[in-house]
């Protein structure tokens, strides 16, 4: 298809009034804003055209050859090596086929339920412990997403506190766009570690092989190279442990506050799949991620040039009212519609199935049973931020015991 | 030269035609064909380009491989154990292959 160049297009406009500490907050006002004045604008404050609406985030996801994944400066490329997030296909392709079938329902079914639900038992125990006024997230999302994530991925030779140290550390990185000199120093050390620990799993793994990732990798016939395998592993060390714990406490803040679909859930248990797929798209635990034109291109009615970067903001996309609506209020009974909150085409998120799983099928129907009466603790307040990344930073409970 | 045929509950039906080879996913996603997402671009990873595949055409497509069968088990409308197939691991119009045209129905829902 040829787009003729016309005069009639023009460049994005700039959206000066946008600011980090907003954005930070509570981003939701500022999507709402740019959805409707500006859908591509150039937002100055964080260097890139945000793209907000539906229909454009969903063309991006279409259209890997005009939009890459492969930034250039990226910030993610430094702080964790060039994993295939970073990538096109096809080397995009061959770093994913190197997770085989680790992150697929078989081997959650056969392997990882079994460990999941033991992980959930472990954690909430220290929340009964704790008693009411717990921290859900402290005490149960963080570490038991951490743990799952050590058993998947192949990490026996680290702790789950390890995971959660790795995980926060280097994505600072990715997000130290202060150029903070104690930011790369921090990120870098948790490099050194991951790389140290793979060194010493991948041999062991090919003496004792199991369903992690890790062991997949020390047994491929056809190896990726280490750089690669570093990179991917320090990627799925990002995106494995943040996402399904603040999906999980997404899930439960947005359920607590509205006792009405609480009550819903407690007397329908199978609805558990609902809630997770409402919270992601809700708060996407992602909210944006980055793409780069390779080409002139026309987006959602202006012109973007060739190597423009990108912030393709799904967390804005996910609240169009154009494609689901009052799309700002959380409701279980909405009519289910696609959504973008897992990414599309060629990097739809690889955990997909584990997230699920570990969130709607084993913590989620624990922590309502388990927890009568769970409630949001009137003496402390819940706390959330983010944009990339969004979700509960704590959330204090009760229940009745 | 590729044609696919999709057909809804509702009795609709639109055809889709093309000169080079494209799957049954590919196609539906570049045309417009409502009731397939195709979330994952192809992959055999996220089941909702599930669709069922019209009787006279069944001999003529590939087996189910392991990934397609996994995800076959966790379609959002039921499975039909004869019928059902993702929509992206069935390529039509190859040369020298032997499917050139294809009816397949669109379940009620993908998510």
């Amino acid at each position: 298809m040829m787009t003729a160049r016309t005069a009639s297009i023009d460049a994005p406009a700039s959206a000066d009034w946008v600011n980090l500490d907003d954005l930070n907050t509570d981003p939701f006002p500022v999507y709402s804003r740019l959805r409707a004045e500006q859908p591509v604008a150039w937002v100055p404050a964080v260097n890139r055209y945000l793209v907000t609406s539906f229909d454009a985030c969903h063309t991006i996801e279409l259209d890997a050859e005009t939009y890459s994944a492969n930034e250039e400066g990226s910030l993610m490329k430094r702080s964790m090596g060039h994993s295939m997030l970073r990538k096109d296909d096809p080397e995009h392709a061959r770093d994913r086929a190197s997770y085989g079938s680790s992150l697929r329902p078989k081997a959650i079914k056969e392997t990882w339920q079994a460990i999941f639900q033991a992980n959930a038992e472990r954690y909430l125990a220290d929340v009964l412990a704790a008693g009411p006024g717990a921290d859900l997230i402290g005490l149960f999302a963080a570490p038991y997403a951490a743990d799952n994530l050590r058993a998947v991925m192949g990490f026996d030779n680290a702790s789950q506190q390890d995971m959660q140290r790795w995980s926060q550390t280097m994505i600072n990185g990715t997000g130290n766009y202060a150029d903070d000199a104690e930011v790369w120093a921090l990120s870098e050390r948790s490099s050194a570690e991951v790389d140290a620990a793979i060194d010493e799993m991948l041999p062991y793994f090919r003496a004792h092989p199991n369903s992690s990732i890790l062991s997949g990798l020390a047994n491929m016939p056809d190896a990726l190279g280490l750089d690669a395998i570093r990179a991917n592993m320090k990627m799925t060390i990002g995106g494995g442990l943040n996402e399904p714990r603040d999906v999980l406490g997404v899930a439960l803040w947005a359920l607590m506050q509205r006792p009405n679909q609480l009550a819903q859930v407690l007397a329908d248990p199978t609805l558990t799949p609902t809630v997770f797929d409402e919270a992601i798209r809700w708060i996407a635990p992602i909210g944006m991620y980055p793409r780069q034109t390779t080409r002139e291109v026309e987006l959602g009615g202006v012109l973007l040039p060739a190597g423009a970067r990108l912030g393709v903001v799904i967390g804005s996309a996910n609240r169009d009212d154009s494609q689901f609506d009052n799309a700002a209020e959380f409701d279980i009974n909405r009519p289910r519609k696609p959504h973008l909150a897992f990414g599309g085409g060629a990097h739809y998120c690889a955990g997909a199935w584990v997230a699920k799983a570990q969130v709607a099928q084993i913590a989620l129907p624990l922590l309502l049973e388990r927890l009568p009466g769970l409630r949001l603790d009137p003496e402390q307040e819940a706390n959330i931020a983010g944009w990339v990344f969004r979700g509960l930073l704590n959330l204090p409970v009760t229940w009745n015991v | 030269m590729a044609k696919i045929i999709y057909q809804n509950a509702a009795g609709l039906s639109r055809t889709v035609e093309q000169d080079a080879p494209v799957t049954v996913m590919r196609a539906a996603i570049e045309n417009g064909v409502d009731g397939i997402v195709g979330e994952c671009g192809g992959q055999a990873m996220c089941a909702t380009c599930h669709i069922y595949v019209d009787d006279r055409y069944l001999d003529a497509l590939q087996p189910i491989g392991d990934d397609e069968a996994e995800m076959l088990d966790c379609t959002a409308a039921d499975r039909d154990e004869v019928r059902s197939r993702l929509g992206c691991q069935i390529l039509v119009g190859e040369a020298g292959g032997h499917l050139d045209e294809i009816v397949v129905t669109v379940p009620s829902t993908q998510v």
